[in-house]
């Protein structure tokens, strides 16, 4: 009763206003191109990943809800527009702007020396896996110090002025990398690049400080290097229709700022038959409530980035609309609690193990996330499984202190440390802006601290006042909240715990770490660094410099019409969409 | 006369001195940095203080505001330091969609206002009087923006249908642009239309007991004639004026109604700036609004003084 008259007084209002809404369009059926077949093996339907389980706690309950999942369509079909709802990008200028809506916008129209992997080459993910783009091949001197790229011969810049799909050569690398170098606020990842050397049109060398293992994943990553033409030099920036020449599978035809993005299908792509939309346009949509009723009403194709959903949201939207294919995935996230190790009381160790024995993590996943997720989400995320420590496999009077939930322990701890009658903290936080979830954890973080000893008062931040001081380590005592996804380990060890570093929020110093920190950076054979990553891990299992919390599923969303829409854990958007289809135009 | 106009229009030049100084050192003063924001977790050192010098806030602030005051006079209000579009530009794209919001807005409210208000007033303690009545509450008591979520939520749940369109300007397509602007004119206007309908009710009972009210039945005029030409005119003046106070409410309101609805009007511009620390976006969009405001009073006061001798001569 109550929806009926609920629903009467929504049309009473509409009546009012304007004429009879048009009801979606139903799409004319499809008239497949015939004869045109992509060269690309059937991709496959992404894995998921599984949930790991933490020593001395009970496996995580699978939700009862079961979650619809798209059946992977044998046979890619070529046109229509694949439309999504999501924010503006403050900017086009991929270089000048490091926002995630910027880089996902350059993954549509640009391509980096070399890339991760395509959805039907992918095998998680997570899976960071470099593969050539626009070089073909590469290879390293025996020193390390020199990385030779070999570049694609016969790619083609967008047919537009003054480039007017000339060959990309050397000598747009050696101009995008060095504008790479001087612009962005990435510029940090072309650091250990000496110097940058045209051997011939289609060769590039690299000069490096020191050998650098991380640098093959920075030339593919999507929020990093993209290539530009060389005549950018003479355009003021990168910021219009006009000066937005790429090599990416789609071309911008159209931007109306605060409305939306128009992207065409680049019909000289270097990869035939790629890609098999004809158009995708970015709506503009600020409000995440309008993005999804825009979904419910099949308005947009899929909404936010990547398609991405809050899971308070998408739980509740899977039941009542089981119709909308949903995806569930470990995603590459992490939040933690860090503390100013530096100086007393988290210089003493007692007191950080005391500060991680006391978080409850399978509460918090039975709380707020549904009886799902990941308990052990550090130092390297759950959903980086190339890198990840077996916990499980570790001794447990060690791993209890990265994992474990024991308040008594945890009090004794305090006690020994010289706080028989509890410890006062102030824990910072970013107020209000990372959502409900982040909210509540911020509670649960207070309560379960409070039952372990500590006497906490919990200090919201604004956010810009949050990111410019707590953020970057300038904070009195302790901080919680999310922190950038990294799809490189070396942001995570050497990021988080070499000294100086930014992302060092705890102020790690810890002289028996740093040499291996350098070392796994610095080792080129992949067995031999992940040997080290693993050492590095299993060394900082007691040693609780950061609160690792738990985390829960990442869902996407989109319109059944929608295929082969596969996550990939980078900023490359467009190169999701690129070998995504519609069902219908 | 001309004196007055002379020296009322010269207070407007230390008023707009002042609010550029305001709205200058309030915004520098506010928690956060844009530079920190744009670079989150890659704020290094060497990156933060070239960031800073390529935007010119590493200069005093003394020099910052002479560049913007100086770039003021050559009709510059400056570049957005994200998106590095020209400020006068962006504004000029975005403040018609702002401006027929609000054209829009304040005509539902007047509409639904004045009549229900009218309706109530003359048949008092009738069930169409309380029926108003209870609306009018209604209204008064619904916050706008929870309204427009509604709206926009609740027929995309059991309808599968969504009062939101991709943004076309009346220019280009008028019947489409009206088609999108609707909706939240309606819900903003009716929001609005709360107290207008209050006071034109209790406006309306006062007039209608005036003798020259009497006067106009005694006569034996027809309802439609006491009340169209003789009450509803001197029963709408305190209406004017509080729709006049609500004119700067409904450019704050259209910071939400723009989100919810996807308009591109200047709103949703500033809220996005004020939460990026877009200082020159910030300071060009109050300055212009301010200057909006300041004319409008100047205006006010001139033809109040035109209309009223009594003025000028104070």
């Amino acid at each position: 009763m109550r929806r009926l008259v609920l629903l009467v007084s929504i049309l009473a209002l509409m009546a009012l206003a304007c004429r009879p809404a048009t009801a979606p369009t139903p799409t004319p059926a499809p008239t497949p191109r015939p004869a045109t077949s992509p060269p690309m093996a059937t991709p496959t339907p992404t894995p998921s990943v599984g949930v790991t389980p933490a020593p001395n706690l009970p496996a995580p309950t699978p939700t009862p809800t079961p979650i619809p999942t798209p059946a992977p369509t044998a046979r890619p079909r070529y046109g229509g527009t694949l439309r999504y709802a999501s924010p503006e990008p403050p900017s086009l200028d991929v270089h000048a702007q490091i926002s995630f809506l910027t880089q996902a916008h350059g993954s549509y129209v640009y391509n980096g020396l070399l890339r991760f992997p395509y959805p039907q080459e992918q095998k998680f993910p997570a899976d960071f896996t470099v593969f050539p783009d626009l070089a073909e091949r590469w290879e390293f001197s025996a020193d390390g110090k020199t990385l030779t790229l070999y570049l694609r011969k016969g790619v083609r810049w967008h047919n537009r002025p003054p480039v007017n799909a000339r060959v990309v050569n050397a000598e747009d690398v050696k101009f995008s990398l060095e504008r790479f170098a001087a612009k962005s606020g990435f510029r940090y990842r072309a650091e250990p690049i000496d110097a940058i050397e045209i051997v011939d049109p289609s060769t590039v060398r690299l000069r490096l400080k020191a050998p650098h293992a991380p640098i093959l994943h920075n030339l593919a990553d999507p929020s990093f290097m993209y290539i530009l033409p060389k005549e950018g030099a003479t355009f003021k920036d990168f910021n219009s229709v006009e000066a937005t020449i790429g090599t990416g599978p789609f071309t911008l035809e159209s931007y109306t700022r605060g409305v939306q993005l128009v992207y065409k299908k680049n019909p000289a792509f270097y990869l035939e038959g790629s890609p098999y939309l004809d158009q995708v346009v970015w709506e503009v949509v600020a409000d995440s409530a309008t993005r999804l009723a825009l979904l419910r009403a099949g308005r947009v194709d899929t909404i936010g980035y990547r398609g991405f959903i809050a899971e308070e949201e998408a739980r509740p939207l899977a039941k009542v609309r089981p119709d909308i294919p949903m995806t569930k995935y470990q995603r590459v996230e992490m939040g933690h609690i860090y503390m100013r190790t530096d100086k007393p009381p988290f210089s003493d160790i007692r007191v950080r193990q005391a500060l991680s024995l006391a978080i409850n993590r399978q509460a918090w996943i039975d709380t707020i996330h549904y009886g799902e997720g990941c308990i052990d989400n550090g130092p390297i995320p759950c959903a980086l499984q190339t890198w990840k420590l077996d916990i499980s496999k570790e001794e447990p009077a060690k791993a209890k202190y990265q994992v474990g939930y024991d308040p008594a322990e945890a009090r004794r701890l305090l006690a020994d440390a010289g706080f028989p009658q509890g410890l006062a903290v102030t824990l910072n936080y970013a107020a209000v802006v990372y959502g409900a979830v982040w909210d509540s954890r911020y509670q649960l973080a207070q309560q379960d601290l409070e039952k372990a000893g500590f006497k906490v008062t919990l200090a919201p931040q604004e956010y810009g006042l949050y990111i410019s001081t707590t953020y970057l380590g300038k904070y009195e005592q302790m901080a919680i909240g999310p922190v950038t996804p990294f799809g490189e380990v070396d942001d995570w060890l050497y990021g988080f715990y070499y000294p100086g570093q930014t992302n060092n929020r705890s102020h790690v110093d810890d002289p028996q770490l740093t040499p291996l920190l350098v070392a796994q950076r610095q080792a080129l054979d992949p067995a031999e660094r992940k040997r080290i990553v693993l050492e590095i891990q299993r060394y900082l299992l007691d040693k609780a410099y950061y609160v690792y919390l738990p985390i829960g599923s990442t869902f996407s969303v989109h319109l059944p019409r929608v295929r082969n829409f596969v996550q990939h854990d980078s900023y490359g958007m467009g190169k999701m969409v690129q070998w995504t289809w519609l069902e219908e135009k | 006369m001309r004196q007055y106009v002379l020296r009322r229009g010269l207070f407007v030049i230390p008023t707009l001195v002042m609010v550029t100084i305001v709205v200058f050192l309030m915004l520098r003063f506010l928690p956060g940095d844009v530079v920190h924001q744009m670079l989150e977790g890659y704020a290094y050192a060497p990156t933060v203080e070239a960031l800073r010098r390529e935007l010119g806030l590493d200069k005093p602030l003394l020099v910052q505001y002479a560049t913007w005051i100086r770039d003021i006079f050559r009709g510059d209000l400056g570049h957005s330091l994200w998106t590095k579009q020209p400020i006068v530009q962006e504004f000029a794209r975005r403040f018609p969609v702002t401006l027929e919001l609000a054209i829009l807005t304040i005509l539902v409210s007047v509409v639904v206002g004045v009549g229900i208000g009218v309706l109530s007033a003359i048949r008092q303690d009738s069930w169409a009087d309380y029926g108003g009545r209870v609306f009018a509450i209604a209204m008064l008591a619904i916050p706008y923006f929870w309204l427009a979520v509604l709206v926009v939520v609740l027929p995309s749940i059991y309808l599968r249908w969504t009062p939101v369109w991709t943004y076309v300007p009346f220019t280009e397509n008028p019947v489409e642009n009206l088609k999108i602007m609707s909706i939240p004119a309606l819900v903003f206007g009716l929001t609005r239309a709360g107290p207008v309908m209050r006071l034109m009710r209790s406006s309306m009972l006062e007039v209608m007991r005036q003798d020259y009210i009497r006067t106009a039945w005694a006569k034996g005029l027809s309802e439609q004639v006491v009340i169209t030409r003789h009450a509803l005119k001197n029963a709408l003046i305190p209406v004017v004026s509080i729709i006049g106070i609500q004119t700067p409410f409904l450019i704050g309101g259209s910071v939400i109604m723009e989100s919810i609805f996807r308009l591109p009007g200047v709103g949703q511009f500033f809220f996005e700036a004020l939460i990026r620390r877009d200082y020159p976006v910030v300071q060009g969009i109050n300055l212009i609004l301010a200057t909006f405001v300041i004319l409008l009073n100047l205006v006010v006061d001139l033809s109040y003084a035109y209309l009223d001798p009594r003025i000028r001569y104070r």
